[in-house]
């Protein structure tokens, strides 16, 4: 089994990307999992088409602790297996908490037992790792292939250098490495460039350039990822191709994180602030 | 272990009377010290918890308040709801969505049952990690319910001990200044920082209402919120454990014009000085003659017996460690009076001044330590080769194990140690526990005998 996290800023894209590749992955045959590591518990919907489904935090409060995984886990798009970890409203309690607790709930629960016969779980995780907690999927015996979700924007190579810094410290310890980045692309100028660049830097590879396309919101409005909207249309093959390319991946390194000047200098040389 | 050497980072926090400068203190405790501090919280539950008619509700783990429960041996002449120590019990799903709905529910659920005259809810390690808002649920149920609901804001990491004692009279002060004061009378003082342990506070009411001094308020011995609320109406206030309570004090004055002093109900020369404090302030001669017979009266009755101990146990080397210093000041003198010396003292949280007043106190050669921890203080007591140990709960067992007399001088003591009676039984106790035979049969002593 391949334990995959998806990193990157905020409104990047890493649901819709994760949802897409992993639809690339099932229409391969692959079993895979999805388990979403955001309060707000909206990354299967894609998969599940809309449906909304309880979370693992909101069983737990209203069950208490006799959970059935059966519960907590929906199957959608062809036969992916989609958790929500869920959390608290915003402005209480800890959220970081809840995805250490919901991670150790789908250990008990034997989610992850070869019996599953899972090829791959994929964690989509908060934007801001603001704490220990949505850290948790990178620890020891949880994800140990990063993909950091990133555009040619300042801000969201900025937030991928400061994830690299977070493996770097679970790496010391544990397995977790990282796999490379994957351009969602913003159309900024020269940004296939800037972001295998920024990849070789960080001792890693851009592993797929997924250019921007309004077929990926077309899908979204219909509640479906790409490939099983519309299997015909280019952007179904971005999404195989990076499925593919995660499939064959054996690139796996400790990132050497930049230092914020050689970052802005990589930006100066791109042209951006020219 | 004679031979264990002090932490560096914790020498100028260990000094000799004759060691030039002064003892280093105020300072956070090193780490992997173990020192005999306890946390914020424990702090701010100590002080409050003598407010007998107060429902005391520990928002946190059950630890928390299973570690704190009935921690004193406050006495109350009424309600015991003190004696309670309630929780939330906060659990997993209650991080995770936070513990300010259970809070809530737990604090009218106790109210309605309890029918408390105010409520305490102290914020611990956890309310603070998570940041739930207890002072805003206390705000909404103190509107809704009709009764002071008091936050102790006291989360565990975010201080020392003494930072607790602060909390914990920034939520008395809330309570101050609401109650009626128009019938307390011109010879008036409130009691500050004695908690009526073993019907301790009973004694000193005892005392001024023999010499004609009325007292309003104790904080918080037998406390009553009623009481406190009228407090601000006193003359003076007589600040007992002033680790805990200058603050208090100071806001009293400050806000109020109540003017304080320092005492100690501990020893008859401390004793006797509290009284005639309080008595001289009013400038009322009719009081300091009460006062001057008071004295007299009681050392009459104590003081043969009080030779006979002295006769015993005259020689005999103590060590001193407790929580606040003053008291430390109280139980040096109380030791001479009995004809012993101390030759190791400290405090967990004395200040500066504290320290120098200690130093000038004691007799050559006395180790002065601030901050101590269990090894520290074993160290000193076989190299200095004590009779008697005075401490609390933590350092019973460091006594006891190297084989030294005992005299628990904490909160959870059941003896009445202030006053003129006290000091009775202060002397009953240490001649019970440094005469005690059982003392030559540890190996400490019992290798000095020979077969």
């Amino acid at each position: 089994m391949r334990k995959i996290a998806i990193y990157g800023k905020g409104g990047i894209g890493k649901s819709t990307t994760t949802q897409n590749t992993v639809a690339g992955l099932v229409e391969m045959g692959r079993k895979v999992m999805v388990v979403g590591c955001d309060p707000k518990a909206d990354s299967t919907r894609l998969l599940l088409g809309g449906l909304a489904q309880k979370s693992v935090l909101d069983t737990l409060r209203e069950e208490g602790e006799d959970v059935e995984l059966e519960d907590i886990r929906s199957e959608g798009f062809c036969k992916s297996l989609c958790v929500e970890s869920g959390g608290p409203e915003p402005g209480v309690g800890c959220a970081g908490r809840g995805i250490i607790t919901s991670i150790n709930m789908l250990e008990q629960l034997g989610a992850y037992e070869e019996s599953v016969g899972l090829d791959y779980v994929f964690y989509d995780v908060l934007g801001d790792v603001v704490c220990g907690g949505f850290a948790m999927p990178i620890r020891e015996g949880k994800a140990e292939e990063i993909y950091i979700v990133c555009s040619g924007e300042m801000m969201a190579m900025y937030a991928a250098n400061n994830i690299c810094k977070g493996i770097v410290k679970f790496a010391k310890t544990g397995a977790v490495r990282l796999g490379g980045l994957i351009c969602n692309s913003r159309k900024v100028d020269r940004e296939r460039e800037l972001i295998e660049e920024l990849a070789s830097r960080l001792g890693t590879q851009m592993i797929h350039f997924v250019p921007r396309d309004n077929d990926v919101q077309r899908a979204e409005i219909n509640r479906k990822t790409v490939i099983e909207w519309n299997p015909e249309v280019p952007q179904a093959n971005e999404y195989r191709t990076l499925a593919k390319a995660i499939e064959g991946n054996t690139k796996k390194v400790i990132p050497t994180p930049l230092e914020i000047e050689e970052l802005e200098s990589l930006l100066m040389e791109y042209g951006l602030f020219s | 272990m004679p031979n264990i050497a002090i932490l560096e980072e914790r020498q100028a926090q260990v000094l000799r009377k004759e060691d030039p400068g002064q003892v280093a203190c105020g300072k956070r405790s090193v780490a992997g010290s173990v020192s005999q501090r306890a946390c914020v919280f424990c702090g701010s539950r100590v002080v409050l918890y003598p407010i007998a008619d107060a429902l005391h509700v520990v928002h946190g783990p059950i630890g928390c308040a299973a570690y704190t429960w009935d921690i004193r041996g406050a006495q109350s002449s009424g309600p015991q709801l003190h004696r309670n120590s309630f929780s939330t019990d906060l659990q997993e799903k209650d991080v995770i969505f936070g513990g300010e709905k259970k809070l809530t529910a737990a604090l009218r659920e106790l109210i309605a049952a309890t029918r408390p005259k105010a409520a305490f809810v102290y914020s611990t390690c956890i309310a603070g990690i998570i940041g739930d808002d207890v002072p805003a649920v206390c705000k909404s149920l103190t509107v809704e319910l009709g009764l002071p609901v008091i936050p102790v804001e006291s989360p565990g990491f975010s201080g020392t001990k003494k930072d607790g004692y602060r909390a914990a009279c920034d939520a008395i002060y809330q309570l101050v200044g609401t109650g009626d004061t128009s019938e307390i009378g011109p010879h008036s003082i409130n009691l500050l920082g004695e908690f009526n342990i073993a019907g301790e506070t009973w004694l000193m009411k005892d005392y001024f209402r023999r010499i004609g001094i009325e007292v309003v308020s104790c904080i918080t011995g037998d406390g009553r919120v009623d009481e406190i609320r009228r407090c601000h109406g006193a003359k003076l206030n007589l600040v007992q454990c002033s680790g805990s309570m200058m603050h208090l004090a100071q806001r009293l004055e400050r806000d109020y014009g109540i003017p304080f002093r320092r005492v100690s109900f501990f020893g008859i020369e401390d004793t006797a000085a509290a009284i005639y404090d309080a008595a001289s302030i009013f400038g009322n001669p009719e009081i300091e003659r009460r006062a001057r017979d008071l004295v007299g009266q009681e050392l009459a009755r104590i003081q043969p017996e009080l030779r006979r101990y002295r006769k015993i146990l005259k020689g005999k080397k103590a060590s001193i460690y407790v929580g606040g210093a003053f008291k430390a000041f109280s139980l040096v003198r109380a030791l001479r009076t009995l004809g012993m010396r101390t030759v190791l003292v400290g405090s967990q949280t004395g200040n500066p001044q504290d320290y120098a007043q200690l130093k000038e106190l004691c007799d050559p050669g006395t180790v002065i330590v601030d901050d101590s921890n269990p090894l520290e203080l074993a160290k000193f007591c076989l190299e200095l080769d004590v009779d008697l140990f005075i401490g609390g709960v933590k350092e019973r067992p460091i006594a006891y194990k190297l084989g030294i007399g005992f005299c628990d001088h904490n909160h959870e003591r059941k003896e009445a140690l202030a006053g003129f009676e006290g000091m009775l039984n202060f002397a009953k106790e240490v001649h019970a526990s440094v005469m005690s035979p059982i003392w030559k049969f540890t190996p400490r002593r019992a290798s000095r005998l020979g077969p």
